[in-house]
């Protein structure tokens, strides 16, 4: 379970890196959400600390580490507030220069 | 244990309650702003408090909800946050007095009074703050403010800027994120004084090499230093003048605080601590250059200060990198000063630019603008080049030479010359913009100016400071004297907080 778990963290932050670097701003702003969802995940993993099972195996006797989730439900809560307001901007931006390609969107540069 | 002080929450939480009252004054911005600014000046009141209270009776602690320190969340003003808090209070007080005069469109708008406050929320709180996740939150809630603040600016290039910045800065959240994982795996905390104490102890360090990577890449990121510099000249530049004078001086500072925090109470296994400061001094030092090169070079006013802010946050980093006491000192000193200089600075360029048609700080739009102010105005934009540029009797030749002095203490000659000669090149950028924007005639074939222009009351605050801090520079350094003390004492820190004699409680 622990390798399943390794390897989905793995795959969402190889995933995410992928999408933020399209040329594109919704794609970018979704691999910033799994980027996100990566970090959440790893923050999960990291309960398994000091001999304390994680909250996704049902092994052992000794219950899982509670601070773990109690920070990934805030962290959740923070990224889609971030996550929202990314989305707004692109909207705004979609309006205003009527394309999502990040080459066209470069008035800063001029 | 100590008891609870109050003044730590005010501090923190009467900006907060002041942008929740101003959304009920929506589209009366005049009250709004009254509001805004009675909010600021309470903040400010309070955080004189928790100075006083933190160098007369040491770290000053509030246990929000009564939970004891490991568990729960807890405010600490030692010396270092609260002057930190001080210095931060009175340039967010300065930007929302300079709104109260502002004649920009964005300071009308029925949000812009709440995202100031907000802003001023997050970067107190994340001050303050005694444990990583909880800096995350607050760092997050000024990020969202400022971003907003500056998606909604008159210069319509600001949305760009700020879809940019919040891509890179959520790309920071995301390394301190990280590092929190590797912290919270390595020891079991998240508490400052908690992670010090279990160190201290010579605990396990699983991850913490990682942990040191991510958070140091966290607040580099957040300081805008070399590597990860490039948008803070476009994210500063559009931003509404008030706010751009507190992003330039105050925000880029939670970086440096981090990084202090970091290299005096998480990292000092030896190795490590040995790795971050060559980092921070390599990095430090490119900084400088790039930063005073890129003001020298670059075709508009604010951008230039921009560029300058970028440079000077390379000289606090040369303290912080060498680490002896007095470096410490001098850094913070250093961060001191740069803020009020850097933010009249920036106030005295939004009056010059509100007189232009377009709100321009184009130098090849400015010039001679000036001439059509009180004298007084440019004479106190000469006072804060100087000051900038590190001329006697100023304050910002105060922290130049506490920050000579430690170099030349700790025997790093070749970065301590590269420093000096940045020194130069800034003494050039200042003196040519005030010859181009107060000396010059203005060139006939420009737009009219307009007949008003933003109220020059805060930034002549500002460098009234400023001359003080100069000619009175005593107080300031035996404060920060004492706070370099108290914060490579860890023990005294960890002791206030956990409430406990340092190494007597086994890690868990």
């Amino acid at each position: 379970m622990n390798l399943v778990f390794a390897i989905t963290i793995g795959t969402l932050f190889a995933l995410g890196v992928y999408q933020l670097l399209r040329r594109d701003l919704i794609k970018a702003a979704m691999g910033f959400a799994l980027l996100f969802t990566a970090v959440n995940l790893l923050l999960l993993a990291v309960g398994a600390f000091d001999g304390a099972n994680p909250a996704y195996t049902d092994q052992g006797d000794q219950p899982s580490d509670p601070l773990v989730q109690a920070l990934i439900l805030t962290a959740i809560v923070v990224s889609f507030g971030s996550y929202a307001l990314l989305l707004g901007l692109v909207n705004v931006v979609s309006t205003r220069f009527k394309t999502l390609r990040t080459d066209d969107v470069d008035q800063l540069q001029k | 244990m100590a008891a609870n002080n109050l003044l730590l929450i005010v501090t923190v939480f009467v900006p907060l309650i002041g942008a929740v009252v101003s959304l009920f004054f929506w589209g009366r911005d005049r009250i709004q702003r009254r509001i805004g600014f009675a909010a600021g000046v309470i903040a400010w009141l309070a955080s004189i408090g928790v100075l006083a209270a933190a160098m007369q009776d040491g770290p000053q602690v509030y246990r929000l909800g009564g939970w004891d320190a490991p568990f729960g969340i807890v405010l600490v003003g030692d010396a270092l946050s609260s002057i930190m808090v001080l210095m931060s209070s009175t340039v967010l007080m300065a930007g929302l007095l300079y709104a109260l005069g502002c004649h920009d469109k964005v300071v009308k708008n029925p949000a812009f009074t709440a995202l100031f406050l907000g802003m001023e929320t997050g970067l107190l709180g994340a001050l303050f703050t005694g444990d990583l996740f909880t800096m995350f939150v607050f760092m997050e809630i000024m990020v969202l403010s400022s971003v907003s603040l500056v998606a909604i600016s008159d210069n319509k290039l600001g949305l760009e800027a700020a879809i940019k910045y919040l891509f890179i800065s959520s790309m920071g959240t995301l390394f301190l994120l990280l590092g929190t994982a590797a912290v919270y795996a390595t020891f079991g905390t998240l508490n400052f004084a908690d992670i010090g104490n279990q160190l201290a102890q010579g605990d396990r360090s699983i991850l913490a090499r990682e942990a040191a990577v991510m958070l140091t890449a966290a607040f580099l990121l957040k300081s805008a230093v070399f590597p990860f510099h490039f948008w803070q000249p476009d994210f500063h530049t559009t931003a509404p003048t008030p706010v751009h004078a507190v992003l330039s001086s105050v925000v880029v500072k939670i970086g440096v605080y981090g990084l202090i925090r970091m290299t005096t109470l998480l990292f000092t296994a030896e190795g490590e601590l040995e790795a971050i400061r060559t980092v921070l001094l390599v990095l430090g030092t490119i900084s400088i250059f790039f930063g005073s090169l890129g003001a020298f070079r670059t075709y508009d006013g604010k951008r230039m200060l921009a560029y300058s802010t970028f440079g000077q946050i390379g000289f606090i980093l040369l303290g912080i990198g060498w680490g002896t006491p007095l470096a410490l000192a001098a850094a913070i000193v250093y961060a001191f000063n740069h803020a009020f200089i850097k933010s009249a600075l920036l106030m005295l360029f939004g009056v010059v630019s509100s007189r232009t048609q377009t709100k321009s700080a184009r130098l090849t739009e400015v010039a001679g603008v000036g001439r059509s102010l009180p004298l007084f105005v440019g004479l106190l934009y000469l006072l804060g080049g100087m000051a900038l540029a590190g001329i006697p009797p100023l304050n910002g030749f105060i922290s130049k030479l506490a920050l000579v002095q430690s170099g030349i203490d700790a025997q790093m000659w070749l970065t301590l010359g590269l420093a000096i000669g940045a020194g130069i090149l800034t003494l050039m950028y200042m003196t040519r913009t005030w010859q181009l924007v107060f000396q010059q005639k203005p060139d006939a074939s420009t737009a009219p100016l307009k007949t008003y222009n933003d109220s020059p009351l805060a930034p002549a605050l500002l460098i009234a400071g400023c001359v003080a801090l100069g000619l009175f520079a005593a107080p300031l350094a035996e404060l920060a004297t004492a706070a370099a003390d108290q914060i490579l004492n860890a023990p005294v820190y960890i002791e206030a907080v956990l409430g406990v004699e340092p190494a007597a409680i086994v890690g868990r």
